[in-house]
C-alpha cells in the first residue's frame, strides 16, 4: 500500500495546500488571536495618533466575531455562483482563497466583502473559467470594477501566488467512481443509490463554511461527507482500500468520526441579525489606514511616497557612485551587484 | 551590426540591391577590360557571386573627370588608401611600376586595386579593417579569468580598431597590434585552431548526412529493381509451369508458385541493411557519442519521481457516471478542450479519492492512539 513507496514522494504531500496551508486546529485558533491582537494594537495606535483618547471607546472585534463575518461570505460565494452559473469548482477554489487570505490578513484590515468577490474573479480566472470584468461587476451591485481589481495584487499576494487547490468534491466524485469496483457492490448501485451521492454532496458543501479544508485532506473530507450520509457506504469503501485490523483503517475511522462533528457543528446557517451587529462595529474599528479619504488614510499615503522619493534618490546616487568609481563593466563576477536594481520595498 | 559580423565571418550576405536595379546587373558580368579585372584584392570575397560590384549611374573618375556617360564602360577600382580611380587611370598612372596616388600621394601599386562592393567606401575600408582585426585578435571570454580584464580586452580592441578606421596614429596602432600579435601568438593559434576544428566537424557532420541519404536512395532504388525482376521471372516461371502441367493442375501451381515468391521476398525483407549502411551507421553513433562526451550533461529541470497512489485504485474502461454523461455524448467534441479524455478526468478524481487518505491531521500524529472524538460516529463505521 502506500507504505511500499516510502521512497518517492506521494503526490499530495508535494502540492503546496500540503506543505503551506495544512494546520492544526489549535495552530488555526493561535494564528487568527495573534493576527487579531496584532491588527488592534496597530490600529490603536494609529487612531491615538490623529485624535489622543479616541480608540478607549471603541470595541474591538473578537477573532471568533472575524471568523463568524468570513463564514457569512464564504456563504455569499455559492449564492454568487449559482447567479453566475460557476461550475462547482470555482466556488470550492474561492472560498477556499478567501479562508486562506484570513489566514495572513484580518476583517479589520480588509473587508471580507470586497475580498470575497476578488477572490471569486481570482478563482474563475485560476480553474480556467474566465469572466470578463465588466460582466461581472456589472451583475453585482454596488460594485466597481476597480473594487476588485484593487484587491487582486494583494489577494495573490496573500496566498503566496499559490493557487492550485486540491478539492475535497473531487475525492467525493473518486470514491463513488471507485465504489463501482468493490467487488460486493451491486452492478447499478451508482443509478440506484444516487440520492446517497447528493446527500453527501450537500454536507461536502456545508464542510466548506468550517475549517475542515485547512485541516484535513480532500479525500479525508470527502468519505466524511459520504459516512454522514450513508455510513454502511463510507465503511464498505474504507474497508475495501485498508484492511481490516490495519492502523490505516482506524486512524482514518477516527478522523472521518471527527470531521463529521466538525462538519455537523457548522451546518446550521449563519445567524445574519448576528454579523449585521458585528459588521456595524467593524465600521467604527477599521483600520483607518485602509480607509479612502480619512487622514490616516492621506498620512499613509504620504509616507509611501517620501520613501518612494528617497529610495529613487538613493538608486541614483549608487549609480553616480558605481559610474564616478570607474566599475561599470568592472569585476561584478567577483563583488557582486553594486546596484540595486529590484522595486520591492526593501 | 550583424550583417557586418556575417562579413567578418566570411559569410554570404544578400546585398540589398541598388536604387537602380537594371544598371547593377549589367555590371555584375564581368567586364574583361584591362589588367585589373582580374585583380581581387580587398573588397568582400563571395564565391556564390551574390553580392554585387558596386557601382553607379553617377561614376565620375576623380583623376581625369571621364563618366559614365563618356565612357560607357567606366569602371572604378578603390585603392589600398580608399581613393577611387578608373581603370585607364590606374594603367597610365601603375604600368611602369610603383607611383603616388593623385590624391592623396600614398605610393601605390596596380595590383592594391579592388573593386568597389559598398557604396560608402567608409564601410568599405571599416570592413577591410575588421577582418583583419578578427584574425589578428582571437581571444575569447575563457581565456580571462574576470569580467574586467576581459571588457578591458574588447576596448582595447574596439580602440584600435577606431584608430585604424579613423587613421589616428597609424604607427603606434600598428605597433601595438605588432606586440599583441607577439605576446599571444601561441593562444592566437590555439584559438584559429579552435575555430577551424569546429567548422571542419560542422563540415564532416554535413557530409556524413548527404552519404547516407544517398545511399539509403540507392538501397531503395535497388530493391525496387529486385522486386521488379522477381515479379517478372514470377510470372514466366507460372507460365513455363502451366506449360508443363495439364489443366487440373493449373490453379495449384499458380498457387504454389505465388506461395513461393511470398516467402522469398519475406526473406529478403528480414535481412539486416547492407554492410555499408552498416558502416555508414556506425560512423554516424561515433560521431554522436564524440559530441555528447564534448558536451556539458544536460540540465534536467524536473525528475517526475512522485508517488501517485498507482496502487491505491484500479481504473475502470468505463463507470456508471451520470455526472460525465452529457460529454461522453458528445462525439463531435463540441464541449471538450483537445485532447480531453473522460479518463484522465476519471483517474484524477479517484488519484485525489485516495491521497492523503490516512494522513494524521497536524499536532496528532505523535498520539499513539487516539481515541475517536464522535463514538457514535466510529461505532457506525466499524459495524458496518
Amino acid at each position: 500500500m502506500a507504505t511500499s513507496n516510502k521512497t518517492l514522494t506521494p503526490l499530495y504531500e508535494a502540492s503546496t495546500q500540503f506543505k503551506n496551508w495544512r494546520h492544526s486546529s489549535e495552530d488555526l485558533a493561535k494564528i487568527r488571536s495573534s493576527l487579531n491582537s496584532a491588527a488592534v494594537a496597530v490600529i490603536r495606535q494609529t487612531l491615538e495618533a490623529y485624535e489622543p483618547g479616541s480608540s478607549l471607546a471603541v470595541s474591538f472585534l473578537t477573532p471568533d466575531e472575524e471568523l463568524l463575518l468570513v463564514r457569512l461570505y464564504i456563504s455569499k460565494i455559492s449564492q454568487l455562483c449559482g447567479f453566475f452559473r460557476f461550475p462547482e469548482e470555482v466556488e470550492a477554489t474561492a472560498v477556499s482563497y478567501l479562508k486562506r487570505f484570513y489566514l495572513k490578513n484580518t476583517v479589520m484590515d480588509w473587508h471580507p466583502k470586497n475580498v470575497m468577490l476578488t477572490a471569486l474573479f481570482l478563482a474563475t480566472k485560476t480553474t480556467n473559467n474566465p469572466i470578463s470584468l465588466e460582466a461581472y461587476t456589472d451583475n453585482i451591485p454596488k460594485t466597481a470594477p476597480s473594487d476588485v481589481l484593487e484587491l487582486e495584487f494583494l489577494v495573490a499576494q496573500s496566498l503566496g501566488f499559490e493557487f492550485a487547490v486540491w478539492h475535497a468534491h473531487r475525492a467525493l466524485w473518486g470514491i463513488w467512481l471507485d465504489l463501482q469496483t468493490v467487488p460486493t457492490a451491486p452492478p447499478d448501485r451508482a443509478l440506484l443509490e444516487s440520492e446517497k451521492y447528493d446527500a453527501a454532496h450537500r454536507h461536502l458543501r456545508n464542510s466548506r463554511l468550517s475549517d475542515a479544508e485547512l485541516i484535513y485532506t480532500p479525500s479525508q473530507i470527502a468519505l466524511a461527507s459520504l459516512s454522514l450520509a450513508s455510513p454502511e457506504l463510507a465503511a464498505e469503501w474504507a474497508e475495501f482500500k485498508f484492511p481490516l485490523g490495519s492502523p490505516s483503517l482506524s486512524r482514518l475511522q477516527s478522523i472521518v468520526a471527527s470531521i463529521k462533528t466538525l462538519i455537523q457543528s457548522s451546518s446550521q446557517p449563519v445567524d445574519v441579525e448576528a454579523v449585521r451587529a458585528v459588521d456595524l462595529r467593524l465600521k467604527l474599528c477599521k483600520n483607518p489606514e485602509k480607509v479612502v479619504g480619512s487622514k490616516a488614510y492621506l498620512a499613509k499615503k504620504a509616507e509611501e511616497e517620501r520613501k518612494a522619493e528617497e529610495k529613487r534618490n538613493r538608486k541614483a546616487t549608487d549609480v553616480q557612485q558605481a559610474i564616478a568609481e570607474g566599475d561599470l563593466f568592472g569585476d561584478e563576477l567577483t563583488r557582486g551587484l553594486a546596484v540595486d536594481d529590484d522595486d520591492d520595498d526593501d | 551590426m550583424a550583417n557586418r559580423m556575417n562579413f567578418l565571418q566570411g559569410k554570404t550576405v544578400r546585398k540589398v540591391i541598388p536604387a537602380n536595379a537594371s544598371h547593377s546587373r549589367s555590371s555584375s558580368t564581368p567586364q574583361v577590360n584591362g589588367t585589373s579585372a582580374t585583380i581581387y584584392g580587398g573588397g568582400v570575397k563571395d564565391p556564390s557571386g551574390r553580392i554585387t560590384e558596386y557601382s553607379s549611374e553617377d561614376d565620375q573618375c576623380p583623376v581625369c573627370k571621364s563618366d559614365k556617360y563618356l565612357e560607357k564602360r567606366l569602371r572604378l577600382l578603390v585603392s589600398s588608401c580608399y581613393h577611387k580611380m578608373c581603370e585607364s587611370c590606374i594603367d597610365r598612372l601603375f604600368t611602369l611600376g610603383p607611383a603616388p596616388c593623385p590624391i592623396c600621394s600614398k605610393v601605390l601599386r596596380k595590383l592594391a586595386f579592388t573593386p568597389q562592393t559598398f557604396e560608402d567606401l567608409g564601410v568599405e575600408k571599416e570592413i577591410a579593417v575588421r577582418r583583419r582585426i578578427a584574425k589578428e585578435f582571437k581571444k575569447r571570454v575563457e581565456d580571462f579569468s574576470n569580467l574586467r580584464e576581459f571588457n578591458d580586452y574588447l576596448e582595447d580592441v574596439e580602440d584600435i580598431t577606431w584608430n585604424l578606421i579613423n587613421d589616428i596614429d597609424p604607427a603606434g596602432t600598428e605597433a601595438r597590434i605588432t606586440a599583441y600579435r607577439e605576446a599571444n601568438a601561441a593562444l592566437t593559434l590555439l584559438n584559429t585552431q579552435r575555430e577551424e576544428a569546429y567548422v571542419l566537424s560542422l563540415r564532416q557532420a554535413e557530409d556524413l548526412e548527404r552519404k547516407e541519404k544517398e545511399m539509403r536512395a540507392e538501397e531503395q532504388r535497388r530493391e525496387e529493381e529486385e522486386e521488379r525482376a522477381e515479379r517478372e521471372s514470377g510470372k514466366r516461371d507460372i507460365i513455363d509451369r502451366l506449360e508443363r502441367a495439364d489443366d487440373a493442375d493449373a490453379a495449384r501451381v499458380v498457387r504454389r508458385t505465388r506461395r513461393e515468391r511470398a516467402e522469398r521476398e519475406a526473406n529478403r525483407k528480414g535481412v539486416a541493411p547492407g554492410k555499408g549502411a552498416q558502416a555508414l551507421l556506425r560512423a554516424r553513433l561515433a560521431a554522436a557519442a564524440a559530441t555528447a562526451a564534448a558536451k556539458d550533461t544536460p540540465h534536467v529541470p524536473f525528475q517526475d519521481n512522485y508517488y501517485a497512489y498507482e496502487d491505491m485504485f484500479v481504473l475502470q474502461p468505463v463507470y456508471v457516471d451520470p455526472t460525465s454523461e452529457a460529454v461522453r455524448k458528445d462525439r463531435e467534441g463540441i464541449m471538450r478542450a483537445g485532447g480531453f479524455r473522460v479518463e484522465e478526468a476519471w483517474e484524477r478524481a479517484l488519484r485525489s479519492a485516495v491521497a492523503g487518505l490516512d494522513l494524521w491531521p497536524l499536532g496528532q500524529e505523535s498520539v499513539p492512539n487516539p481515541q475517536p472524538i464522535d463514538q457514535g460516529g466510529d461505532v457506525i463505521m466499524s459495524a458496518a
